[in-house]
């Protein structure tokens, strides 16, 4: 009788809640990534004096050849979830020689080298301004020298997969390279009393990174703005959205309202008909989303059973197991316990074991066990987003019972989600693709504006 | 405003006119691009579709795009339903649409004098900060007026309100000269200059306003949908040159399509 198979193919009576969208309570958090805070002084350097608060080095070697560097990296690699990392040095003293440099290199840099000799390194260097970029001593013409009293910085840009540099706050240039992280912002001292202090974002930057920051998403954006769009397509997948989900009050306000303001600018249904697919028991579908969304699952339930009783005839299909397990939040949340252990012992008792369902139906059980469970971990369940979502799933299972429809998967999504999640993993892919640098794309935290660090 | 006339002839058939029609699609080199190069990585149907399903779309943030776009494009009941039908909360007062909505029919059928109204028992700051969009709605008034056949009023207009704003910024001039010579012509509909009596300059100048509107209501005066769907295009555009995968390349049918066979 019990089937643990997952999503047997031509009817949605085993779908997976996980295809239903159902997810156990908040979402994983996202680890916060380690960023550079002080010099990593357990790597042995001889030649560098390190302060107390590993954000001062002073060369006190004899800089006699070209192995006797004294370089030094952060603490850890720089983050690679960003657009943009930054950091800055300011020269106290150029020493003898002024033989100063800042880059980035990899983990397998030896310290007695100059950042950008290895490669994988990258490094500017102050006494003749070039940038040296993993090619031995062969730096290339870059920009200006530094020396006492100027404040360099340097930079990975992970979008345009760069390097760039700035000196006293002004941007000298970046090199177009392909770089791959995990890198270490490094600095590098090679004549005698050379002394730099280093900013990991401890203190303000003598640079504007925010605005280079909103530079370059202006200048994404920009060329993303340019690309055309057919014809009125957000109108289209608007409304193919509303019909979708059955917002059918919506959908007649929107088809009023643009048929009076720009009659010429609203698509004609195509010779395709996706239309009447989706208008498929339309009134049906807006009726059973009204009484589940009001709570009236016994209703929801008759309604199913006299109309489409072929959905609730199995009963160990996902959908009755939903909407049992929504019966009865209903009781918990009215407060009528009592009953509510009554019909799960009628009604939810048999779906133990089920793999793909156990996890809702822990859940369900367990509001049980908290005086107040709307406090709990499980208290997600009694929110009105746990009602749309056995709305939606009801929705789903009547749209595939048109006839019409050969996939019945096919109903699970609106266009408008399958454009969505198609926008997601192409740059989530992309990113992967590119070394697994840069900004994780995030719907949600973009419609929220919630910023990482805003750079 | 002998001096509008001469320089109309000179200028005017000189000059590119613009469409302001909207984009037309183009996917030509998207639907059927095939994996030629060997250093690509090929990503077939399957492996594609399960990365897809891995996404976490949350059906209210969906909710919140489509809100976003009623209340945007100024779907005031649309909207209103939908907050009763899916419980999504409207991102402004809705009120605040119908009065937007008001200024817009306004311009779009022509009743520019009453738009300017309603735009300053609004918020007076509007036009005075923005005198592009005054400008632009003068212009409009002017057009409307040539439009009706009021050829007296139309001249006295355009050298009363529009010529000194000219004087200020050369841009408004020639805006100004172009619009002014509508009047040269005695079926201005068939004249090159036709276009600024179409329904698509009502539209934009319409579309000029309610932005501004959402501007100072410290709203974002495009709604996020179509945006969303350009990064997709891009999206896919800029991953063409890692890989070869499944596209999704009409946006409309929103349907996979499997490049790899």
């Amino acid at each position: 009788m019990l089937n643990n198979e997952e999503g047997v193919s031509g009817s949605l009576n085993r779908i997976s809640l996980a295809q239903l969208g159902w997810r156990r309570g908040p979402d994983d958090p996202v680890e916060e990534e380690e960023a550079p805070t002080y010099l990593n002084t357990k790597i042995n350097c001889p030649f560098l004096v390190i302060s107390t608060d590993k954000l001062s080095a002073q060369y006190n070697g004899d800089a006699r050849h070209g192995y006797d560097v004294g370089a030094i990296q952060s603490n850890c690699p720089a983050p690679v979830r960003k657009l943009l990392y930054y950091f800055e040095i300011y020269v106290k003293d150029k020493g003898h020689k002024g033989n100063v440099s800042i880059g980035f290199t990899d983990q397998h840099f030896k310290m007695s080298r100059q950042p950008g000799w290895e490669p994988n390194t990258y490094g500017y260097h102050g006494d003749d301004g070039l940038l040296y970029h993993g090619n031995g001593k062969d730096g290339e013409p870059f920009g200006p020298k530094f020396t006492t009293g100027d404040t360099v910085g340097a930079g990975i840009n992970y979008a345009s997969q760069t390097v760039y540099f700035t000196k006293n706050g002004k941007f000298v240039g970046s090199a177009p390279k392909d770089v791959k992280g995990p890198l270490y912002p490094t600095i590098g001292l090679h004549s005698p009393n050379e002394k730099v202090d280093v900013n990991f974002g401890q203190r303000p930057f003598v640079f504007d990174i925010e605005q280079l920051a909103q530079e370059e998403r202006e200048k994404c954006q920009a060329i993303i703005e340019k690309v055309s769009l057919p014809l009125s397509v957000s109108h289209w997948i608007v409304r193919s959205y509303l019909l979708h989900y059955g917002y059918k009050d919506t959908l007649a306000s929107f088809d009023t309202a643009s048929g009076n303001t720009i009659p010429s600018v609203l698509p004609t249904p195509q010779e395709n008909n996706s239309l009447d697919i989706v208008t498929y028991a339309l009134d049906e579908r807006k009726l059973l989303r009204q009484l589940i969304r009001n709570g009236d699952i016994d209703s929801a339930f008759k309604r199913l059973r006299e109309r489409y009783p072929q959905l609730v005839q199995d009963d160990m299909s996902t959908i009755c197991f939903l909407l049992h397990c929504q019966k009865y939040i209903e009781l918990v949340m009215k407060g009528m316990l009592e009953i509510a252990v009554t019909y799960a012992r009628s009604e939810l008792s048999r779906f133990f074991g089920v793999k793909y369902l156990e996890d809702l139906l822990q859940d369900c059980l367990a509001l049980l066990a908290y005086e107040e469970p709307g406090k709990s971990s499980v208290g997600y369940l009694l929110s009105l987003a746990q009602r749309e979502l056995v709305a939606d799933a009801v929705n789903a299972v009547v749209l595939s019972t048109n006839p019409a429809v050969q996939n019945p998967e096919s109903c699970l999504q609106s266009s408008l989600e399958r454009l969505l999640r198609q926008l997601t993993a192409c740059c989530l892919e992309r990113r992967l693709l590119n070394g697994g640098q840069g900004e994780i794309f995030c719907l949600h935290k973009m419609l929220h504006g919630v910023k990482e660090g805003s750079w | 405003m002998e001096h509008f006339i001469p320089s109309l002839s000179t200028r005017m058939y000189g000059s590119t006119m613009l469409s302001i029609g909207l984009g037309v699609s183009n996917f030509e080199g998207m639907s059927a691009n095939v994996c030629k190069s060997t250093s690509k990585r090929v990503i077939t149907k399957e492996e594609w579709e399960k990365k897809l399903n891995d996404v976490k779309i949350r059906k209210e943030d969906m909710n919140k795009l489509v809100m976003n776009f009623l209340v945007t494009e100024g779907y005031v009941e649309a909207a209103e339903r939908f907050h009763i039908e899916s419980g999504t909360e409207p991102e402004i007062d809705l009120a605040t649409i119908t009065d937007r909505m008001a200024v817009r029919r306004a311009v779009q059928s022509g009743n520019v004098q009453d738009a300017i109204e309603k735009v300053n028992d609004l918020n007076p700051e509007i036009l005075d900060t923005n005198p592009q969009l005054f400008f632009h709605l003068q212009q409009q008034r002017l057009i409307e007026l040539i439009r009706n056949g009021k050829v007296e009023e139309a001249l006295d207009f355009a050298q009363e309100e529009l010529a000194p704003r000219g004087e200020e910024n050369h841009t408004f001039l020639e805006e100004l000269e172009r619009t002014v010579a509508l009047l040269a012509f005695e079926d201005a509909s068939s004249c090159p200059l036709g276009e600024l009596l179409d329904i698509s300059q009502r539209l934009k100048t319409a579309s000029e306003v309610n932005a501004a509107i959402l501007t100072s209501q410290s709203h974002e005066k495009d709604p996020k949908l179509p945006s969303l769907l350009k990064m997709l295009i891009w999206a896919q555009r800029q991953l063409d040159e890692k890989a070869c995968y499944p596209h999704i390349s009409d946006i409309a049918k929103a349907t996979l399509e499997d490049t790899n066979v």
